[in-house]
């Protein structure tokens, strides 16, 4: 269940589309957001919003690009719909494939994955996640 | 001969009991289990079934998680493939029991510690079942299950025509071990380091698949498989008895408390249109000594409908790994 504060609710209408895609986020502190169930890592609450929304808006751009990844390696008809519930295997992805998005996840992210974080990626979210993550942890 | 049994079998109606276990008159046709160094590889051809009543059948002998997870399946095309490699599986399996018949939608299966799926024998006390080891693969076009007893097996299979979205060496050296680089780098024609990309990815991938301990407990980048005389340009196509040694070895990571055994291989090429990977454990006392080579049974399949055995046609031709097709 979404649980959201005042606070938090404010943060999130924020979040603009433009990002610039090496922005930095700081490391967190204080709050943990839990959306849908789903912790994200605990955020700056700093009056400065900015730094804030840039983290909310990565995430859903940082989706919607593995979304784009995913379509074009499986060569999805267009409309399909794809989103970060999305299973890779419900979509037809077999192991080939799945490394091969590992692969294209990496080029477009500039980021290098181990091999035993490509295993347990299984969603689009996840492998969202997992890409923010390793962003974060560039700084 | 085993035909003959299979009849009297049908005849006397020899059932299993059990909990849990509905009585049925399977038309599976009966088999003998595979023996010692003995691989059974049945397929089926997504493109051969058509009819909507037997799909249904199908999937009715799921269990309730197997339907769920074909439901969950975007589109039309890929439950049916979920349906098909279900069914292809407990039907396969339910085919090896000798004394009394098994009815597929009974099996139970279960994963081990690394995700590997697994016969469940806990409710098969009173059945008598022998330890199969099983491991599937599908591609949209041809969907094949390994059946061993006593080691463990694992399968892949890969359309030759399959398209890597990624550049060729690219991608091998992003997964691949060093030697396997070099050995692509070597090949000037690109089709062909295509195919023989393909040919090494259905290998390791069947590798990993019959250690059973997970992609990220043996990255490929960690072994090396080698397909002797790999550079030959051209596949003969001649129906094969016996391959030549054209041996295929593996050579695992120095820190081998994760992979122990010998493994030997075996590659095929179905309807000049497949790759298909066979690894199976080779038992140890036979280990150091020379390979003695894997015999291989092949049966394409409509379970419930018609099964063909696959020996001495150029359908299915041996192109790697010491190999004995047998005669059904």
């Amino acid at each position: 269940m979404a649980s959201f504060t005042a606070t938090s609710m404010s943060m999130i209408s924020l979040a603009k589309p433009s990002l610039v895609p090496s922005a930095r986020i700081s490391s967190p502190n204080s709050v943990s957001l839990s959306i849908k169930g789903r912790n994200f890592p605990s955020i700056t609450l700093q009056p400065t919003g900015r730094r804030f929304q840039v983290t909310c808006a990565a995430k859903q751009e940082t989706v919607q690009k593995v979304c784009d990844i995913v379509k074009k390696q499986l060569a999805l008809p267009e409309g399909s719909s794809v989103t970060g519930e999305s299973k890779f295997a419900a979509l037809g992805a077999d192991s080939l494939d799945t490394v091969e998005i590992v692969m294209g996840l990496e080029e477009e992210f500039g980021i290098s994955v181990e091999e035993e974080s490509a295993q347990s990626i299984t969603t689009v979210q996840e492998a969202a996640d997992m890409i923010d993550k390793l962003l974060e942890s560039k700084c | 001969m085993s035909s003959l049994l299979d009849k009297a079998r049908l005849m006397m109606n020899i059932h299993c009991l059990g909990r849990n276990l509905v009585t049925v008159s399977s038309s599976l046709h009966h088999v003998q289990l595979p023996a010692q160094k003995e691989a059974h590889f049945w397929y089926v051809l997504p493109d051969e079934i058509k009819d909507t009543n037997l799909l249904n059948q199908y999937f009715e002998i799921l269990s309730p998680s197997e339907k769920e997870s074909v439901f969950r399946m975007s589109g039309e095309r890929l439950k049916k493939r979920a349906i098909l490699a279900r069914a292809l599986v407990r039907t396969t399996l339910a085919r090896y029991q000798i004394n009394c018949q098994i009815d597929p939608k009974a099996l139970k299966f279960k994963k081990n510690s690394y995700g590997k799926p697994e016969v469940d024998l806990q409710y098969t006390e009173d059945w008598n079942l022998p330890q199969l080891h099983f491991n599937i693969s599908h591609t949209s076009s041809l969907i094949a299950c390994g059946v061993t007893v006593g080691s463990p097996i694992g399968i892949d299979v890969e359309e030759k025509q399959r398209r890597l979205k990624n550049d060729v060496l690219a991608f091998a050296r992003r997964y691949f071990s060093p030697d396997e680089i070099e050995m692509l780098t070597q090949i000037a024609d690109p089709e062909l380091r295509r195919l023989e990309l393909i040919k090494l990815w259905t290998m390791k991938e069947a590798y990993v698949k019959a250690v059973g301990k997970g992609f990220s407990n043996s990255p490929f980048n960690t072994f090396t498989v080698r397909l002797g005389d790999h550079l030959k340009t051209s596949v003969d196509l001649r129906p094969r008895v016996m391959s030549k040694a054209h041996e295929i070895t593996v050579e695992p990571p120095d820190d081998s408390k994760n992979i122990s055994g010998n493994w030997q291989f075996v590659l095929l090429e179905l309807y000049g249109s497949h790759y298909a990977a066979i690894c199976i454990e080779q038992e140890s006392t036979n280990r150091g000594k020379r390979s003695i080579p894997v015999n291989l049974m092949l049966r394409k399949t409509i379970p419930f409908v018609e099964d063909e055995c696959i020996f001495g046609t150029d359908k299915a031709v041996v192109i790697g790994g010491l190999t004995t097709l047998l005669e059904c």
